[in-house]
């Protein structure tokens, strides 16, 4: 680790004006697990770091009149854990109780997962399976960004130097019916290797009125796929399986292509059943 | 576990056999043990190394100079300024002269990870910015990642300035064995087999990282090394050597280790460079390893690539084994080829397969060095040969169960000598088979993608290495003035509870209690003479040279106190800390009184009687050379491991999960079935590793892609199945005086192989590489279903293969049939 100045501001806003201050050389920090290993490794060595930590209301949870979910920005995985979470809500506390390992979901906030943007996370593919909002703030005021508009690459945001991820807005329970995340990895605590979220709304018959499909980790961002609402979970993982690079014919990518399949499929099925008992 | 010796006291419960409970986990379980990044000695400084980012290029230059501008850099070394002044090392001591080691590279990089230059600092950061500051100018060439294609005549060389004694190019020793008639077996066999299988290249892993604190003295000259290491006298003498200082100059030590598994049993070059700082700058100086340094320029499991044949004879018999192998030891290696011929020589067993034609190119590749590690090449020969054994009885519509009890060792009399040379004095490797087998209920039906499979191994007790013609192991004793036992060993432990097992032979030999034994740190400076801890060596030559110092120890202690009791030393018997006359154990002399006699009253000693209580002995195996054929008893004694693996794999995920396994062992008289239990399950869990997960993975320019507990999949404890079926059926070794056989390494052999043909009796799908992730898995799968097969080998699927290419297919320095043996004979063998 090379030296940094460490700097902890009380607002949301004094830390925009703290990122604009110090530039390029500026990173924000919340929990750290990613970048704290970087910096271990001097892969990266910023100048200053910005703590989100001592700001009030970037942690915690709160529901919008609506019903939309605010997440701060800030919140541990643990401590979305122990929430209570009303409807699928609730998935995201699942999501966030299987993932790395203890000492990490001790640390490991939910907006860091998303500014990391790495492809094979599971909150940055929650967060647009779900179709999440993210607020942002910066310098030029307040921003909101569909997830799937926030995550351009691997490593890769939309997020400006002197911004701040400040909310995960999850919608209202009742934009759908059930939401299903299922991912492959090879041991407990690795990152996946594949996930996939359906999100389904009633119909009023037997077919859902809309099923959002999303895949990530065998690209470099969470894609979203075209799947017909009345989809079974055996097609809509054909579909799934042939939009993954579909020329590709390496073993690692058939691969991803297969665990896409297998993992749309049991999503699907998963959420039509479970809207069936809803 | 039975009990066959008869109790050498006549009062104590004997504790040899009982599961005492570790001496070392209080120290483990409290966090007080102490490893060496916990020394702080006063003064001490940082170094650290600066590795080749590349895996093979030509140094241009290297410039340490910028590094010494760093604030709180107090000095930097690189290769150059040291030509001429160290010497180079490589040699397993004697007989093997290859001097490919060198703190740094001078003239060439061989391979990503490689010493570049070095810096030590007040503050260890400060070492890393001055490793930043050194200017390094080095000339990338195309590195060679594959062993197979490091034998093509135009792949880049390796090694540039060795000349070898057996090989040439990248071919840095050979290995054969010719042992009856193979072509003979093959014309009469009902079925040959024949496969291409590819192991994998394992980490160590060992948690403790490679370190070390070199703090030299420069009023007395001696130089004191504390490192985590296997063997303290490999350290020691090599160091001396290099640094071309006397042996009484250096003085290694070895705080608690946290495992080594083979990788900690050598020399390596950071203990080389602190040395030098520390002898520069007259201060202590610590160099610990990261991680990352330890996969790129530590040594790993070996990677073959074989071309094995199994013939068998219309009722199962085993009849003939050929194999080419080509053995991928690295860029340099101290160990690496030792491991293709114990590995396969040993490797052979459990079968006295009469007809045996084994050919081995042991390349250099621009890899990681490759050296020992858990199993010494048994598990890549298991891997092959069981494989082979499941293949041939299934095309001969066998049992694998049955063809292996029809082959394996079982003869009527003791000791049994197999056409390979190995000596068995003892095995129940057959029960060990059938109860392995039941324990899985072999003859069940299988569910839908369930399998099982079964592997069965020996493994070696200690050895006599080709290049290492000794076997040793040596133990003091005293016994304290205050009554209290120190037992001072070489022999580094370093997960295998030597201060326990020790103590438990010397408290029943003089009937101390085992709470007034202790085990000394290892210390070159007060330890006996002994080899270090390796080839699971511990129990059986350690134990037997403690054996002998406590009988020793034993004697004199009866000889005082039938002195001063004026009884027969025949009359008298010990136990609860007191030698007392036989029948009464209530009275009689306590131990400390004794000892204090022996140093304090040495008039009330017997006329002659040297004083006080120290006994020493070394015990040395009574095992043979490896002969030019290849053949030999390279080990004392062997220990068996039936293995039976019961797998489930998911056809959606590719994922094989390991639902049942049973292990029954043969190690002989176990001395604590706790700690040998232990072993077997360690051991299981490296040969998952090997298995289903753990590579190391190279891109083309040689660059590892995994060199962090992140990306290497290293087994954890939620992979491994509750391993409830782990049994002993003792056949105690006759070889050694106690009848222990080796535990350390026996329940890895049999792991990749039992559940390869697990693997292979749910899917069909026969593995030729390893490890079997569920990449390869799923991905297997999908090509069977679309080639519309029941059976498939991947990704090696040849089975219309004929034949291994010949050893005479490859450039040789010799003419085809020349005796190839240069081993002097310093033995009468006749």
């Amino acid at each position: 680790m090379r030296p940094f100045t460490w700097l902890a501001p009380d607002t949301t806003e004094e830390a925009v004006a703290l990122l604009r201050e110090h530039g390029s050389g500026a990173r924000v920090i919340a929990g750290g697990q990613s970048l704290l290993l970087a910096m271990k490794e001097r892969t990266v060595g910023p100048s200053h770091l910005v703590s989100l930590g001592g700001i009030t209301g970037l942690a915690g949870v709160t529901t919008e009149p609506d019903g939309a979910l605010v997440v701060g920005a800030a919140t541990t995985y643990a401590a979305l854990t122990r929430a209570a979470l009303r409807g699928w809500h609730g998935v995201l506390s699942d999501v966030a109780g299987d993932l790395a390992d203890r000492p990490v979901r001790n640390r490991g906030t939910i907006g860091g997962a998303l500014c990391a943007a790495d492809p094979r996370f599971d909150v940055p593919a929650f967060a647009v399976g779900v179709d999440a909002v993210l607020r942002i703030s910066g310098a030029g005021g307040d921003r909101t960004l569909p997830a799937g508009e926030f995550l351009l690459g691997n490593g890769l945001t939309a997020i400006g130097q002197d911004e701040i991820l400040t909310a995960v807005v999850l919608p209202p329970p009742a934009t759908w019916d059930a939401v299903v995340f299922e991912k492959f990895r090879h041991r407990v605590f690795d990152a996946a290797i594949v996930s996939a979220t359906c999100a389904l709304r009633r119909g009023s018959g037997a077919t859902p009125a809309a099923v959002r499909v999303t895949v990530a980790g065998a690209t470099a961002t969470p894609v979203v796929l075209a799947v017909d609402a009345g989809a079974t979970g055996a097609h809509a993982g054909e579909v799934a399986a042939a939009s993954v690079l579909p020329d590709a014919t390496d073993e690692p990518t058939r691969y991803r292509r297969e665990l896409v399949r297998t993992l749309v499929r049991r999503t699907v099925d998963r959420a039509r059943t479970q809207q069936g008992s809803a | 576990m039975t009990e066959t010796q008869a109790r050498p006291t006549g009062v104590a419960p004997r504790l040899v056999g009982t599961s005492v409970p570790r001496k070392e986990d209080l120290a483990l379980l409290t966090g007080t043990a102490r490893f060496v990044d916990d020394l702080r000695l006063p003064g001490m400084v940082h170094a650290r190394i600066l590795r080749s980012e590349v895996a093979h290029a030509r140094v241009r230059s290297i410039d340490t100079a910028p590094a010494l501008e760093v604030p709180g850099v107090l000095d930097a070394l690189a290769g150059a300024e040291l030509v001429g002044k160290v010497k180079p090392w490589g040699d397993l001591m004697q007989d093997l002269l290859v001097g490919d080691h060198f703190p740094f590279a001078t003239d060439k990089v061989l391979y990503q990870g490689q010493e570049l230059a070095a810096v030590v600092a007040e503050t260890k950061y400060q070492a890393w910015d001055g490793c930043e500051a050194v200017r390094v100018d080095l000339d990338e060439l195309p590195a060679v990642v594959d062993p197979e294609e490091a034998l093509a005549p135009d792949a880049p060389l390796v090694q540039e300035q060795i000349v070898y004694e057996f090989g040439e190019g990248n071919v840095f020793d050979r290995y054969k064995v010719r042992i009856g008639d193979f072509g003979a077996a093959e014309a009469g066999a009902a079925v040959v087999v024949r496969q291409r299988f590819a192991t994998n290249k394992q980490a160590g892993a060992a948690l403790d990282p490679h370190g070390c604190v070199a703090d030299y003295d420069s009023f007395t000259g001696v130089l004191t090394l504390y490192s985590s290491t296997q063997s303290i006298y490999m350290v020691r003498d090599v160091l001396a050597d290099v640094l071309q200082i006397p042996r009484t100059k250096v003085r290694v030590v070895v705080p608690d280790v946290g495992a080594g598994f083979g990788s900690k049993a050598q020399i390596f070059g950071h203990e080389v460079i602190a040395s030098l700082f520390s002898m520069r700058l007259g201060r202590p100086v610590k160099l610990v390893l990261s991680r990352g340094e330890i996969f790129r320029s530590g040594t790993t499991r070996n990677a073959q690539v074989r071309y094995a044949e199994l013939a068998m004879a219309a009722d199962g018999e085993i009849t003939g084994y050929r194999d080419y192998v080509v053995h991928n030891t690295g860029a340099m290696s101290v160990w690496g080829n030792q491991v293709v011929h114990i590995g396969t020589n040993v490797g052979m067993l459990p079968y006295p397969i009469p007809n045996i034609h084994v050919d081995s190119d042991i390349v250099h590749t621009t890899t990681a060095p490759g050296g020992p590690l858990r199993g010494f090449g048994i598990p890549q020969a298991i891997w092959a040969k069981e494989q082979l054994v499941d293949m041939a009885a299934r095309e001969l519509g066998l049992d694998p169960l049955a063809v292996r009890e029809r082959n394996v060792i079982d003869p009527d009399e003791f000791p049994f000598r197999t056409p390979m040379g190995h000596v068995i004095d003892s095995t129940s490797i057959k029960q060990c088979l059938q109860a392995s087998a039941e324990a899985v209920d072999w003859s069940a039906p299988r569910a839908p993608y369930e399998g099982k499979g079964l592997a069965v191994s020996m493994k070696y007790t200690s050895c006599r290495h080709p290049s290492l013609d000794t076997d040793l192991s040596a133990v003091r004793l005293r016994l304290e003035t205050d009554g209290t036992v120190t037992i001072y060993s070489s022999d580094v432990s370093h997960g295998q509870s030597h201060a326990t097992m020790l103590a438990q032979i010397v408290a029943d030999g003089i009937g101390v209690g085992i709470e007034k034994v202790s085990l000394a740190p290892p210390d070159s400076m007060t330890a006996p003479f002994g080899l270090g801890t390796y080839a699971s060596r511990g129990a059986a030559v350690l134990g037997t040279a403690c054996r002998l110092a406590t009988e020793r120890l034993r004697d004199k202690i009866l000889a005082i106190a039938a002195h001063v009791l004026e009884v027969g030393p025949e009359d008298l018997d010990t136990g609860h800390d007191r030698v007392f006359v036989k029948g009464l154990p209530d009275s009689g002399i306590y131990l400390e009184i004794i000892a204090a006699t022996a140093a304090y009253r040495t008039h009330q000693l017997p006329p002659g009687f040297e004083p006080t209580l120290e006994t020493v002995a070394t015990y040395d195996t009574p095992t043979e050379r490896e002969g030019s054929d290849g053949s030999g008893n390279l080990s004392v004694t062997y220990s068996g491991a039936a293995h039976a693996a019961h797998v489930r794999v998911d056809p959606d995920t590719g994922r094989v999960t390991v639902v049942d396994y049973a292990m029954v062992h043969d190690t002989g008289t176990v001395i604590n079935p706790l700690v040998v239990e232990g072993q077997h399950h360690g051991g299981f869990a490296m040969g998952l590793g090997m298995a289903l997960s753990e590579d190391y993975v190279y891109d083309a320019q040689g660059r590892q892609l995994n060199a962090s507990f992140k990306d290497y999949l290293a087994v954890t404890a939620p992979d491994v199945p509750e391993l409830t079926k782990t049994a002993e059926i003792p056949a105690p070794s006759t070889m050694i005086p106690g009848g222990q056989k080796g535990a350390g390494e026996s329940g890895t052999g049999p792991v990749p192989a039992a559940i390869g043909n697990a693997v292979f009796d749910a899917t069909g799908v026969r593995f030729t590489v390893l490890p079997i992730t569920p990449q390869r898995m799923l991905v297997a799968l999908r090509e069977k279903e679309r080639q519309g097969v029941e059976t498939l080998r991947y990704p090696d699927d040849m089975p219309d293969f004929t034949g291994p290419r010949r050893h005479a297919d490859w450039p040789s320095p010799v003419s085809a049939g020349a005796d190839l043996d240069f081993d002097f004979d310093w033995e009468d063998d006749d």
